[in-house]
């Protein structure tokens, strides 16, 4: 019952977190492109219930930050106004996933105080705001990497285990070759030999597809497994006995049979082609700016400066990490799951 | 001995497989790659005409990899474009720097693992073995991208650490001693990165396979005769669980390898990383290909080492019942 | 009444016939290279008369159910023929298969493993028809319903799944099965084996009636020689891949030629008798 309990709200968890990040146009208070040079690198804001005059507000307010005087990026909190946070409020316009146009937002504050969650990177960007869109970037981009690489294990699994010999022999030999190769030096010389210099679309899609690539060889061999085991079956050779075609047994007697492993994979392959797209991004090998993802975030903390003195410029690793957290519950529910049925 | 034999011409057809791989990877790429080589300010025109004819970028693909096996024959292993020299000279230093520090990762987290995984399989179900299960679930989806980042920042806050690189500015100038000490303190962060990173799951594996062990027959009439403790823990029940331990550890080391790249060069570590990552970048193709040769190689030979260690432990296997 | 019996299925020619059938498994142990080989059939000459009851008894291992396996075309044999309804069908395309096969059906040995346990009853018993296109959509389920009141399940569990049915009843749903394409020609593997004695009758008596019904010819697969004894028509025995004997009944009963029939026999009697003096010791 318990165990249930945790497989729920690991579940509901990992929903919350992607319907926030589908609807970042909703929750981010900002466009993430619009810069303010005035507020390069400004501390997460902090919120406030007692004003100066020490009335208690119910109502939780900021205070704007400006330069302080002698500091270089140094900034501290103008008392002289509280802005007390507004919810649904009037903001710049968004769509979301390209269908629905709205201005409104969950949250903000009046202007010209601005709120900044996760503080602002160097050009004075909502840093909270990046990350709402950057996840939208890196999500998808794992959740499309592992519906190729579920995609291409599932085929190669299926004819591989269903028609066996030299097929199989040979399929297992690459499945064999792409275990054995780290998978971090695959991918950067897959990508190195893929062109440089292209739009952010043509980036993004190209990256999905080659850390879709190099992933297929898990899948495929599990599915081969679960394949060659069904066949085996006594019923598929009662199927047969029906006159059944190799279409219909796959269909109705074997693919069913995979899909708890598909979905364990799934749930272990999306934090970890999350993590991929970040990474290459990281390395400047992904997406680049001025689309943020995740990775390019985190790319700010190569520079020595933002490493030593902006500390809320771990806030897209904390993200990462949420969901990361998240799936290897899922994950962990499932596996768990399979294998008390098997018994 | 025949098993080694066969490691070893498998370890090599491996190899000969990823390298037809990478070779397969490059001509599928669309685009020329030579126009875009002529993007980059580092080649001059001249060198990539040159290498043009010279690697025959015109000839079929079959050719080139010809080319290329000749030249490994050689012992070049190909030329660099943006280094200009053959690819060997660059990749022997790399590979050690690299071999340095997983080398060491790898010792350090299995020092760490294997008690740590013998004691909670043990412990099964109490309070330390729960405490170890959840800081293992939780360290698992931290990224090594983010372990080396924070323990980076921490390193710049205490002022003691090199932040980056693998050797002082004066490291020249300094005695045998002192040398070592400088190599030490540089590799505090990367190595701390890789062990945090590959802990977990090493962890996991270890007190999973114990748990089998502990359960089986053999273990329970050692009790039972009252061998207990440590004595029945590791003299007993873990060479039983060899077998699937030293897998482990092949399949570790290749982990630790993909981690590795990433902390080499946001460590700055010069190891094959950076390496691999400038050539990439510049599309270098054949230090590209050999950096990627190497990795594989490490793999082997990790894989390989797991077998030694394997048949130290488990007589069985040389008997050939695997 | 027994000689009429033989001539009356000697006029006809035979309904399935195997001739010189061999079959040979080679097996090779895990981690090893050596393999040995299992000769499974031998040059195995076989018939089987239209509209008759065939027993197929002999021994464990002797080769019963993979005779069984290539007389229905789901195992291709080594070497041999096999002819069905006057022609030869053991080197047939595909296409030739796909026509032949709803006439020739087969109730596998073990019925637990013969069914998809993800299944409901009602698919199970409609795969056939699905896989033939006979009937679609809510068709296919009423006829499903229909052929298990046939074999005595009430079709309020179509939509319980294998498991939950106890052996005997899943013996009935694999009979259901493989009568709904109305097969000529029925193949029953061990289907009375292993269950209790009244379960037994009533499969037997379901049997009976279907043929009745729709004219079948089975082969019955069988360790149980009294069994045989009460319902065949004709009576085959195998040994190491070989039929040994073959003939009506009552002639091999009353008269065995060989002497493993002879054994098979006498272990029965031997059985029966020591059952009688252990009921009358205990009383
Ligand atoms: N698929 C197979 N692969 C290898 N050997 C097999 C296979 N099927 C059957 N055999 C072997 O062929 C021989 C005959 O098996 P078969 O199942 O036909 O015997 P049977 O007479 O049906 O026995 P039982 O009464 O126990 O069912 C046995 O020795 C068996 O081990
Ligand atoms: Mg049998």
């Amino acid at each position: 019952m318990r165990k249930k309990q945790k497989i729920v709200a690991a579940l509901m968890l990992l929903v919350a977190l992607h319907l926030a990040i589908l609807l970042a146009g909703f929750i981010a208070p900002y466009n993430p492109a619009t810069q303010n040079r005035d507020f390069p690198f400004v501390p997460p804001t902090r919120f406030h219930f007692a004003d100066a005059r020490g009335h208690f507000h119910l109502r939780p307010f900021i205070y704007q930050w400006t330069v302080r005087p002698e500091g270089f990026n140094e900034y501290e909190e103008a008392r002289g106004r509280e802005y007390p946070v507004q919810f649904f409020v009037r903001g710049p316009e968004y769509t979301i996933a390209g269908l629905v146009r709205s201005d409104v937002h969950l949250f903000g504050v009046e202007g010209p105080a601005r709120i900044f969650l996760a503080g602002s990177d160097g050009f004075g960007r909502d840093q909270f705001s990046r990350i709402m869109y950057g996840g939208q970037i890196s999500l998808a981009a794992g959740l499309l990497a592992t519906g190729i690489s579920l995609f291409l294990g599932l085929l190669v699994g299926c004819i591989s285990g269903f028609y066996g010999s030299w097929i199989d022999e040979s399929a297992m030999r690459l499945v064999e070759l792409f275990l054995v190769l780290p998978w971090l030096y695959l991918l950067l010389a897959v990508r190195s030999f893929l062109p440089l210099h292209i739009s952010p679309t043509q980036t993004f899609f190209l990256l999905v597809a080659v850390i879709g690539t190099i992933g297929w060889a898990r899948p495929a061999r599990l599915v081969r497994g679960i394949v060659l085991s069904a066949k085996g079956r006594k019923y598929v050779t009662a199927s047969r006995g029906f006159g059944a075609t190799d279409s219909y047994i796959l269909r109705r007697h074997v693919l069913p049979h995979t899909y708890g492993v598909l979905l364990t994979q799934a749930a272990l392959l999306v934090p970890q082609y999350i993590v991929a797209e970040v990474t290459l991004s990281f390395l400047g090998l992904g997406v680049s700016e001025p689309v943020s993802s995740w990775g390019n975030l985190l790319a700010n903390l190569q520079q020595y400066n933002v490493l030593a003195s902006y500390w809320w410029m771990f806030a897209p690793a904390l993200a990462l990490v949420i969901i990361s957290l998240g799936y290897l519950k899922v994950a962990n529910a499932i596996h768990e799951r399979l294998q008390s049925d098997s018994i | 001995m025949k098993y080694l034999e066969r490691r070893v011409i498998h370890g090599l057809l491996l190899l000969i497989g990823v390298s037809i791989l990478c070779f397969a990877l490059s001509a599928a790429a669309p685009g020329n790659f030579f126009d875009e080589m002529k993007l980059n300010p580092q080649i001059s025109p001249s060198t990539v005409a040159g290498l043009r004819a010279r690697y025959g970028f015109d000839q079929p693909l079959v050719w080139r990899y010809g080319h290329w096996v000749e030249s490994v024959l050689r012992g070049e292993w190909g030329y660099s474009f943006a280094y200009n020299c053959p690819v060997r000279s660059l990749l022997l230093v790399r590979a050690r720097n690299t071999l340095i520090l997983t080398g060491l990762a790898t010792l350090l987290a299995w020092l760490i693992a294997v008690p740590l995984g013998v004691w909670t399989a043990n412990r099964r179900g109490r309070w330390d073995d729960r405490l170890s299960m959840a800081s293992t679930s939780l360290l698992l989806s931290v990224p090594e991208l983010v372990i080396a980042l924070v323990l980076l920042y921490w390193a710049v806050r205490i002022h003691t650490l090199p932040v980056g690189g693998m050797a002082s500015v004066d490291f020249g100038g300094l005695g045998v001693q002192a040398k070592l000490f400088d190599l030490a303190l540089h590799l505090v962060v990367p190595v701390t990165t890789l062990v945090l990173a590959s802990l977990p799951l090493l962890v996991r594996h270890i007190r999973a396979s114990m748990i089998e062990v502990l359960q089986a027959p053999f273990v329970q009439a050692a009790r039972a005769h009252g061998i207990g403790g440590a004595r029945l823990l590791f003299r007993y029940a873990l060479p039983a669980a060899a077998n699937p331990l030293s897998s482990l550890l092949g399949l570790s080391v290749g982990a630790l390898l993909s981690g590795s790249l990433l902390v080499e060069v946001i460590t700055g570590w010069p190891g094959l990383g950076p390496l691999l990552l400038d050539a990439a970048l510049a599309r270098d193709i054949y230090v590209v290909v050999g950096a990627v040769m190497a990795s594989t190689l490490f793999m082997i030979f990790g894989g390989i080492l797991a077998d030694i260690l394997l048949v130290a432990v488990d007589p069985r296997v040389r008997l050939g019942k695997v | 009444m027994r000689i009429e019996e033989t001539a009356r299925h000697a006029l006809k020619p035979a309904l399935a016939k195997a001739a010189g059938l061999s079959k040979r498994y080679v097996q090779r142990a895990p981690f090893s290279y050596k393999s040995f080989v299992i000769d499974a059939l031998v040059d195995v000459e076989f018939d089987i008369a239209p509209a008759s009851l065939t027993a197929l008894v002999g021994e464990s291992g002797s080769g019963k159910s993979t005779l069984a396996r290539c007389l229905a075309m789901l195992e291709k044999a080594d070497r041999g023929e096999i002819w069905f309804e006057g022609k030869e069908v053991s080197r047939s395309s595909d296409r030739e298969l796909k026509a032949l096969r709803p006439k020739i059906q087969m109730v596998f040995q073990d019925s637990a493993g013969a069914l998809n346990p993800g299944f409901t009853a009602a698919q199970i018993i409609a795969e056939p028809l699905e896989v033939q296109r006979r009937e679609s959509g809510a068709r296919l389920h009423s006829r499903a319903c229909e052929l298990m009141e046939e074999v005595g399940l009430s079709p309020n569990w179509a939509d319980r799944r294998p498991l939950e049915f106890s052996g005997g009843q899943r013996q009935r749903l694999a009979i259901a099965r493989a009568i709904a394409l109305k097969p000529a020609f029925l193949i029953l593997d061990e289907s009375v084996s292993g269950l209790d004695l009244s379960t037994q009758a009533q499969i037997l008596n379901l049997l009976l009636d279907l043929q009745k019904a729709h004219s079948l010819t089975y082969l019955l697969i069988s360790h149980d020689l009294g069994l045989v004894g009460q319902i065949a028509d004709f009576v085959a025995v195998m040994q190491q891949g070989k039929i040994v004997e073959q003939g009506p009944r009552r002639e091999v009963f009353a008269n065995p030629r060989h002497h493993h029939t002879r054994e098979l026999l006498a272990s029965v009697r031997l059985l029966r008798s020591n059952f009688r003096t252990a009921q009358a010791g205990g009383r």
